[in-house]
């Protein structure tokens, strides 16, 4: 038995060492593909990943999935294994702005573009391009609105913000946008609680109910992302203070992402605004850049998706860019057909 | 006969390697290339780090929850050290190795405490290492504020993407490690101890087993495992992220088991484990090349570590029955 033992560690040795000297991997042919997402766990991701599916089909091409579930480790082996079955470019969404460079790295070096989808990498010589939203202006924007209607409601409103991960440069720039509308807004609100979430549901929820045992009279809350909707609605019911806008003692609720939450929480007249991320147009920039740096173009670092705020008073104009009413468009007409 | 049964019955996880390779090298391209071949080796190395030293706490019959809380911790507190943007010993040649010793005394005091819990204060490993794990996980957050530190000196950063000939630089690590257990387990009396505590600690403690300082030292050895595939993991992503790690627990628990170590204790070997985590590793890459879609892949990878441990305590009940 031992000597099997020792036999098998020095077999498992040899399959290293075998495996690197092997062959050059084969070619699958051209218009392939790998999109690595850190996560599917909200419906924004789900979106983002179907809209990048249909732009690829649109045009041909073939779309290998990788999920590395919140793991960059994994993603890092995902990207290698797309390098070695020889995609002809990557679309990643990272976990994080630093340890997506040595996946860049490795990409470049391997001669694959690369294309960072809605999450910019830190400042490295590894060479990309990113398709990211105007976190900071989209959410400046949406705060705006809410400073408005805190105005408009002539008293002045104590405020939350739900932050996210602090490890996500996203998170970051939708609490500074957020940070600088009510810079500007401080005769209508005060800030009075910044609840640190990292991107989670009970966090949201435990730091909501808090804030109103401390702030019973908080008037607005904004959360840098719309999945946490639910987490601040149940908070708010428990507390009694879930009211229509227009009704007495309406909370301002402001959001982020346009998702189907979002969507359905304003055709009720529950949420105020949400900053709308333009899913369809990333998915597009990304696609488009990836042919472009495939044929050699120049393609900026950068690609700026502008995004937009939607509220009572322009829904009918711009639900069809939110990503949120049209999957609950979609989800609708799905329930009628299969009734 | 009997021969070749004895043969199967130690290395039939290698077979099912074996079989794995020669189903989807064929049909899933890229698979069999070098290029492959050695991202699977190098995705396998940490993996192994971290399930030898599982084994070590299975075989006493416990289990250590908090690895994947020591990965984190470890790997931002050595990033702490060494990071270039400000670290405490930043440009300092000392650097790289004070940050690898902390990582390590990380993993000593993490399973340290673990071990006293389980073997002192008689709480059951379950809960002492979810308990630890959710303290440790909560201030590796709290230290950063969820935020990631690079910057990490070249020297560090090469034991991850480095490589001495055709091998991976961290193949020197790992080796040793997993031939070190080996040797532990099937040629030292410690070794025997453990299976004695796992297979039953009483009768063990009749035996003269000192009980305590083994399932002790097998929370300790695991924690220091782990802490060495929190070194190369964060130089791997030349990062130190406090939830590194976080969800590899179900990959580690499932190589050592699928490689035939009891969840029930007092049986196991490295050579299964090595098995095990090759064969997870290969499966996760493999599927992924097919272009599965995540959730085929997280059903397919758990409907596997369901049937190991359905094996496993299948086996267990026939034994008792005996």
């Amino acid at each position: 038995m031992r000597k099997h033992a020792a036999r098998g560690i020095l077999a498992a040795t040899a399959f290293a060492v075998v495996s690197c000297s092997a062959p050059a991997p084969e070619d699958p042919g051209a218009g392939t593909i790998g999109v690595a997402f850190e996560t599917l766990q909200t419906e924004f991701w789900v979106a983002a990943i179907d809209a990048i599916r249909s732009e690829l089909d649109a045009r041909g091409m073939t779309m290998l999935e990788a999920i590395a579930d919140g793991d960059a480790n994994k993603q890092l082996e995902q990207v290698r294994g797309f390098i070695a079955r020889g995609v002809d470019g990557i679309i990643l969404v990272p976990r994080d702005g630093k340890s997506v460079i040595p996946m860049v790295r490795a990409a470049n070096d391997a001669g694959v573009p690369i294309v960072l989808f809605n999450r910019p990498p830190d400042p490295s010589s590894a060479r990309s391009v990113a398709v990211v939203a105007d976190n900071l202006a989209i959410a400046r924007a949406t705060g705006e609105f809410l400073c408005e209607q805190a105005r408009a409601s002539g008293e002045r409103k104590k405020a939350a913000i739900l932050v996210g991960d602090l490890g996500d440069q996203n998170a970051i720039h939708r609490r500074d946008g957020f940070g600088e509308a009510m810079a500007g807004c401080e005769d209508a609100v005060e800030v009075v609680s910044r609840i640190p979430t990292e991107w989670n549901q009970e966090k949201a929820l435990a730091g909501v109910t808090n804030a109103l045992q401390a702030h019973p009279d908080l008037g607005l809350i904004f959360t840098s992302s719309d999945f946490m909707l639910p987490s601040i609605v149940s908070a708010l019911r428990t507390a009694g203070k879930y009211h229509e806008a227009g009704e007495e003692g309406h909370v301002i609720l402001g959001g982020f992402d346009g998702d189907v939450t979002a969507w359905r929480m304003l055709a009720d007249g529950y949420l105020d605004a949400t900053g709308v991320q333009d899913v369809f147009f990333e998915s597009e920039a990304s696609v488009q850049a990836l042919e472009d740096l495939r044929r050699g173009a120049e393609v900026p670092p950068v690609i700026l998706d502008e995004g937009f705020v939607i509220h009572s008073g322009n829904m009918e104009e711009v639900q069809g860019r939110m990503w949120g009413a049209r999957v609950a468009q979609r989800a609708t007409r799905g329930g009628r057909g299969g009734a | 006969m009997s021969r070749l049964r004895s043969l199967l019955a130690g290395h039939w996880v290698a077979l099912l390697c074996v079989v794995l390779v020669a189903v989807l090298g064929p049909v899933v391209p890229g698979f069999s290339s070098s290029a492959n071949l050695r991202n699977v080796f190098s995705s396998l190395l940490p993996l192994l780090a971290v399930a030898v030293g599982q084994t070590l706490v299975l075989i006493t019959g416990g289990i250590d929850l908090s690895v994947t809380a020591v990965v984190a911790l470890a790997s931002v507190l050595g990033a702490r050290v060494m990071t270039a943007d400000g670290g405490l010993l930043a440009g300092s040649p000392l650097a790289v190795p004070a940050a690898v010793a902390l990582m390590l005394v990380i993993g000593l005091l993490v399973g340290t405490a673990n071990g006293l819990s389980v073997s002192r204060l008689r709480m059951p490993p379950f809960l002492a290492t979810l308990a630890v794990m959710t303290f440790v996980s909560g201030f590796a957050i709290w230290l950063t504020r969820s935020a990631n530190i690079a910057g990490l000196p070249e020297g560090f950063r090469l034991l991850g993407a480095g490589s001495l000939g055709p091998a991976p630089a961290a193949l020197l690590v790992v080796g040793p490690l997993a031939l070190g257990v080996h040797l532990l387990l099937t040629r030292t009396v410690l070794g025997r101890w453990l299976f004695a505590v796992g297979g039953n600690a009483r009768t063990a403690r009749v035996s003269g087993v000192p009980v305590e300082r083994v399932v002790l030292f097998a929370y300790v050895a695991c924690a220091v495992c782990a802490a060495v595939a929190s070194i190369l993991y964060t130089a791997r992503l030349e990062t130190g992220s406090p939830v590194l790690g976080q969800r590899i627990l179900l990959d580690v628990i499932g190589a050592v088991v699928i490689g035939g170590t009891s969840l029930f204790g007092g049986r196991g070997s490295v050579l299964g484990t090595v098995y095990g985590a090759l064969f997870i590793t290969l499966l996760d890459n493999g599927l992924n090349l097919m272009g599965l879609s995540s959730f085929a892949v997280l059903m397919v990878k758990g409907a596997v570590i369901l049937a190991a441990a359905l094996v496993d305590a299948t086996r267990e009940r026939l034994e008792r029955g005996r």
